[in-house]
């Protein structure tokens, strides 16, 4: 690179504090942008009954977005967390049968489990070099299949009483939410704040550095994949107890949501870049994007559009803003 | 045993006639009037009532028994298929070997994608009928076709297809269905009450087409509905999208139109979550735990039916067709199985089964041993 070249153009470096900007906070300005326009479209959105509802539908996405992105900044994918929702649903209704006192046995199982679903998709992913696309999809499938052999197609058992619990809500408070805020803020911590975290990132950044940096990268791998599937346990107990009974499609469609929450965030699908902070906002825009649709009483069709159109112009913007950084 | 079911497949032929002529014909629930109107715009009720007079010359297919039956069914996917396919076997079976040596089976998943080359697989295996579940009715004509040119004759079960080269098709007319559910909700609350709208999968034929005969009636009233959205069949997407409508809407809503008896239960589950009064309901099931659920908050609700004992009827009419007897090209279940005709909250009573799970659709003609095998008997405390 020439030395005239790295001289300091006002044009260019403005042009470049731009790009710097819209990668760090385009998520915030997006949502802002979002609540300013549901303020003239929808105001309903401002009422105490709908944040509510908002925030404990945010919930589920959030807390399975949180092992998403985890999973997404070492460069990894998981799209075996449907599997896990169905397991989850299953294994709190068969152990528990209705039970309370049962609730915390079915969710250490489902925790078990999960992890180990986890453990085999990391596995795949770092001994076995499968691409994570394909190695969780062949999770996906192995583990919905496992399930209904199990059920023979019939799930048994029924959701305890206790779980109703996550129906609740306090002011604009509910556990779910409380939940989503507490394991945010306990992976951000470890995200930012431990040896643990660092690694995470390094190993996202650049595996063959970390490596040759000590860092026990198929280790860090595993763990993440573990961590994302323990998590996707945490939002699959919530969805159980707000469902109410066993559903063999609960949670349909939240695995490709937590990819574009995160996505939409700010972390980037090549890993290495990215937070749990821009998550919370990818999730907050999708899904007060669907209430304000419902609200609008759109299509889904144009709720589908919407949606997608939101996802690429965020992938589209983040592009730009890395081009040249 | 083979006399036995020569009787009853001869009260199944008089059960047929009977069907025949009644088909068409009012219910005391049905209340609204087809339009030409209606006729036109819909190309699903311009098949079904083109189809009410015509018989099938089935004597192409005669063949003497035993038959191998071939039944592309939903699939393990859930309660009601799991039901389906379990009443199949059980039909087969008290049928005896001597009338239907082997029934050929595939799973669809409750997928289009899987069943068009699973019907191939099926036809490959040259059975002498097939039963069709159709998943979709655009991708399943043509392996019906096929199937026909193939010489296997062709008996849709629950669902429609988009080709009119089929021997007949068991069902129900929806159009009819999701009208008859609308001008309830209209007659229960009056005509100028607020109403939201809740169906199935967009796109899949069942949900369509009771949309199409709701908006039908909806719209010959006079009434703007305050929303409609796809519940995807799921209680998990019923209740969000219904909490979302009690935040915007409150006390306001007068009454729900839902396409299944699952997202009746997310409803339910969201006003049970807002504290409120449930409104009227069009569009339970005989469902264990729609009427648990509606027998507990007392709300009023009109629910119909679609049993998954319908195979039986399927079956039935397969052997018929084997027999080169003529056949009604519609069928409807409810002319054949008079206990699943429509019912509303004032008869709940009468239709819960309090050893069934939640997940039980009614009718169920099997007997309770049966049920317990497959685990859908619970313990009564």
């Amino acid at each position: 690179m020439s030395l005239a070249k790295t001289r300091i153009n006002p044009a260019l470096d403005a042009n470049w504090r731009l790009r710097a900007f819209i990668a760090n906070y385009g998520v915030y300005i997006a949502l802002l942008v979002l609540l300013l326009a549901a303020a003239v479209l929808t105001p309903k959105l401002y009422a105490v009954n709908t944040i509510a509802v908002v925030m404990r539908q945010a919930s589920q996405l959030g807390i399975v977005a949180i092992g998403q992105t985890m999973i997404l900044l070492v460069a990894g994918l998981d799209l075996s967390i449907g599997g896990i929702f169905i397991m989850t649903s299953i294994v709190v209704a068969e152990v528990t049968n209705g039970r309370d006192e049962m609730v915390i046995p079915a969710i250490l199982i489902s925790l078990a489990l999960g992890a180990l679903i986890g453990a085999g998709n990391g596995v795949l992913v770092t001994k076995r070099r499968v691409p994570p696309f394909v190695a969780t999809l062949g999770m996906l499938v192995l583990v919905k299949g496992a399930t209904q052999a199990y059920t023979r197609g019939v799930p048994g058992g029924f959701v305890p009483e206790v779980l109703d619990i996550v129906n609740q809500s306090w002011f604009v408070l509910s556990i779910p939410l409380l939940l989503w805020l507490g394991l945010n803020a306990l992976f951000i911590f470890v995200l930012r704040g431990t040896a643990y975290g660092r690694k995470v990132y390094a190993v996202g950044s650049n595996s063959e550095a970390a490596h040759l940096s000590g860092i026990p990268v198929d280790a860090i791998r595993i763990s993440v994949y573990i961590l994302g599937s323990c998590l996707a346990v945490v939002s699959g107990v919530v969805l159980t107890g707000y469902v109410g009974y066993v559903d063999r499609f609960i949670g349909t469609g939240l695995e490709l949501d937590s990819i574009a929450a995160a996505i939409v965030g700010g972390t980037a699908f090549v890993g290495g870049r990215g937070g749990l902070l821009g998550t919370i906002a990818g999730v907050l825009i999708i899904q007060i994007l669907s209430t304000m649709a419902i609200l609008m009483g759109l299509d889904i069709e144009v709720q589908f559009i919407i949606k997608g159109l939101v996802i690429l112009g965020a992938v589209t913007l983040y592009s730009v803003a890395s081009t040249e950084e | 045993m083979f006399r036995k079911c020569i009787t009853m497949l001869l009260m199944l032929s008089l059960l047929l006639g009977t069907s025949l002529v009644s088909i068409g014909q009012d219910s005391e629930m049905m209340e609204f009037e087809i339009t030409q109107e209606m006729i036109d715009a819909s190309p699903y009720l311009q098949s079904v009532l083109s189809r009410l007079d015509e018989v099938y010359d089935t004597s192409e297919f005669r063949k003497e028994p035993p038959y191998r039956i071939a039944l592309a069914a939903q699939g393990t996917s859930n309660a009601w298929s799991a039901l389906f396919d379990a009443h199949a076997y059980w039909w087969v079976e008290l049928l005896g070997e001597e009338v239907v040596s082997e029934l050929l089976y595939g799973d669809a998943q409750a997928s289009a994608d899987v069943q068009v080359p699973q019907v191939e697989d099926l036809l490959a295996q040259e059975p002498d009928a097939l039963i069709l579940v159709p998943m979709g009715a655009a991708a399943l004509s043509a392996p019906v076709e096929r199937a026909m040119m193939q010489g296997v004759p062709v008996i849709l079960c629950a669902s429609a297809v988009e080709t009119d080269n089929f021997v007949t098709e068991v069902g129900t007319n929806l159009f009819t269905v999701g009208a008859n559910l609308a001008q309830w909700l209209i007659d229960t609350v009056g005509a100028d009450g607020n109403f939201l709208m809740m169906t199935g999968i967009p796109g899949v034929t069942t949900s369509v087409i009771m949309e199409e005969g709701a908006l039908a009636v909806f719209e010959s009233a006079g009434i703007e509905l305050l929303d409609n959205q796809p519940g995807m069949w799921s209680p998990a997407e019923g209740k969000k999208i219904m909490e979302t409508w009690i935040a915007q809407y409150g006390d306001e809503i007068d009454g729900i139109w839902t396409g299944g008896a699952q997202m009746a239960q997310g409803i339910i589950s969201a006003y049970e979550d807002a504290g409120m009064e449930i409104p009227p309901i069009a569009g339970g099931e005989m469902q264990n735990g729609f009427l648990r659920s509606a027998m507990e908050h007392g709300f009023e609700f009109y629910a119909w039916m679609y049993p998954n004992a319908m195979i039986t009827i399927c079956l039935d009419v397969a052997i018929h067709v084997l027999q080169g007897e003529p056949t009604p090209r519609f069928i409807d279940f409810v002319d054949t199985m008079p206990e699943a005709r429509p019912f509303t909250d004032a008869e709940a009573e009468d239709y819960i089964r309090p050893q069934w799970s939640d997940d039980v659709h009614g009718p169920i003609l099997m007997p309770d041993e049966k049920l317990a095998e497959l685990g859908f008997l619970v313990e009564e405390e």
